[in-house]
């Protein structure tokens, strides 16, 4: 069965009720200034030139604004009376199939949630949380694609996103161990798992363990060059992906999350460290706490903050002419414009690489590779999710760079993805395989 | 939805070039994956022993092994395997073999 059909199947089987709760799901999502933001748009058209999807498709559907008139029609004809009494009046129109089709396409299918047309609209409209509130609709009536929704089903039953076993993470880190030993050629070379009171917990994407556990080595490295007390789980808590921030079922998000805080509280760790990845990052820093609805009694740090610290306490030597290739760096949405992580990664590469420049824009005005807000899992969409990556293809073609270093797994999977489509001819690094390739 | 001729018979691919009935697959279809999804026109002794060994444990275990058992079971180094697969063991090696697409950030 065809994504497709999977969708017009749910759709037909949805009852009058199951809609009409969903309505309510998204209202309950909504606070009071975002529903204020709902009525504010003035159709000046800035977002149009800011969303990738549009610049890289130029059509009426991927508009920001337009996805967000769909949503706004909705809350009009349910939730405002003159939206009920003259819906015609008001652009209001009613939750229907039909509707519902249209809010699934705009949210989950024109949408990486990067919110670069937020901070390029004029009234500054929230739009990536209005468009978790409509996904959080379509959640509660099971419409999330159901390859998305795999992905979190594995991190609810195995504690991870890829369903791996623990003897089979296990086995993976005492290899890389080995590997690592024989490269700094030091036998005391430990990847430490489930030290209990070891300072730093270090979490990994599930991608490193199960195909491309390179990176985990050169974090490792970075580690053991530092003379660091860091550990990882053993059991859940070891994987920091959560991709409930992407269904937009916060249960779901917050059960997951609960990993890594039942990890720490486990092996009495002073901070969390999120390894190289943007979702995770913004997860655990900043939407964890809202999940769980408590507050997180240790530091919740990104990877990139801690090799910084390394390099300016100098407890890394390294040697930029260890990497000579000219350097660009991709900047995740989650972990830049979202999570507020913008310059250790600069800094870093300033001192690990002797050829490092800027693509244009970049920080805050970057542009998302594509595959963010869980389009690398949605199948349906991903000659959508290619086309639209052309923006960041284009970006790294001016920037002349055979490297792009990108500190998250997920922007790295969508960058191999374009420099096959692109024909791009670059290598793509995490910031530690960068580091760790300078250390001396 | 994607189609690949073999042998006159229309084979049905997903969005993402993965076999919509994994069941199907057999060695001569691999071939024709490798050319079509990978831009590979031959397959090596040791493409082959990766693919064999993805496919095995796929079908005792309806799922995709760790890179780790791969180069176990194959004898193939971890590096050799990233160079012999463009894609990378994902969307490369377990799509030649037949399997489906892996969950996660890929």
């Amino acid at each position: 069965m065809s994504e497709l059909d999977e969708l017009e199947v749910k759709l037909k089987a949805l009852t009058e009720a199951e809609i009409e709760s969903g309505l309510d799901v998204f209202k309950s999502k909504l606070r009071e200034a975002e529903v204020s933001y709902l009525n504010s748009c003035v159709h000046c058209g800035l977002c149009a030139n800011s969303c990738h999807y549009n610049r890289a498709m130029p059509e009426l559907e991927n508009v920001p604004a337009r996805k967000l008139e769909h949503i706004v029609s909705v809350f009009k004809s349910k939730f405002t009376t003159i939206g009920r009494i003259a819906p015609g009046l008001v652009g209001a129109r009613p939750f229907n199939r039909e509707m519902i089709r249209a809010w699934v396409d705009a949210v989950f299918g024109r949408c990486s949630l990067c919110g670069r047309c937020s901070i390029n609209c004029t009234i500054g409209i929230p739009m990536p949380s209005l468009f978790r509130a409509a996904r959080a609709s379509l959640a509660s009536m099971g419409l999330v694609p159901s390859d998305l929704q795999a992905t979190v089903d594995n991190s609810l039953k195995y504690g991870n996103n890829m369903a791996i076993e623990k003897e089979e993470w296990v086995e993976t880190v005492e290899w890389i161990e080995e590997e690592l030993q024989a490269e700094v050629e030091d036998t005391e070379a430990r990847l430490p798992l489930d030290k209990v009171g070891a300072k730093y917990l270090f979490t990994v994407n599930p991608r490193e363990a199960k195909f491309f556990p390179l990176s985990l080595q050169a974090s490792a490295k970075v580690f053991w060059a530092a003379k660091e007390d860091w550990t990882m789980a053993s059991d859940a808590g070891w994987d920091l992906t959560n991709y409930g921030i992407f269904n937009c079922n916060d249960d779901q998000a917050g059960a997951i999350i609960s990993n890594l805080t039942n990890a720490m509280e486990r092996l009495k760790c002073k901070v969390l460290v999120i390894g190289e990845c943007g979702h995770g990052y913004q997860s655990a820093r900043w939407m964890g706490p809202e999940w769980l609805k408590k507050h997180f009694p240790y530091p919740v740090i990104s990877f990139l903050e801690l090799m910084y610290e390394y390099l300016e306490q100098g407890r890394l030597n390294v040697d930029p002419n260890k990497n000579t290739q000219l350097v660009t760096l991709h900047d995740p949405c989650n972990l830049v414009r979202h999570g507020g992580i913008l310059e250790p990664q600069r800094r870093i590469l300033r001192r690990v690489v002797n050829n490092f420049a800027e693509m244009t824009p970049y920080g805050h005005e970057n542009y998302c590779c594509g595959g963010g807000g869980g389009q690398l899992s949605m199948g349906k969409y991903k000659s959508r999710r290619l086309k639209a990556g052309s923006v960041k293809a284009s970006q790294i073609s001016s920037s002349k760079a055979k490297i792009v270093a990108t500190p998250c797994h997920n922007c790295v999977d969508q960058l191999m993805e374009l420099n096959k489509e692109y024909s791009l001819k670059i290598q793509i690094k995490t910031v530690a395989e960068l580091v760790a390739n300078a250390i001396v | 939805m994607a189609t690949i001729d073999f042998k006159g018979t229309c084979i049905e691919l997903n969005e993402e070039g993965f076999l919509v009935d994994p069941g199907i697959w057999n060695e001569e279809l691999a071939l024709v994956l490798a050319k079509h999804e990978e831009g590979l026109e031959e397959l090596t002794e040791e493409h082959w022993a990766v693919i064999k060994y993805i496919r095995s444990y796929f079908e005792e275990k309806q799922s995709a092994p760790m890179v780790r058992a791969v180069c176990k079971g194959s004898g193939i180094r971890l590096q050799q395997i990233y160079d012999l697969f463009p894609s990378g063991p994902a969307k490369g090696a377990c799509k030649l073999a037949g399997l489906p697409k892996p969950d996660g950030c890929v």
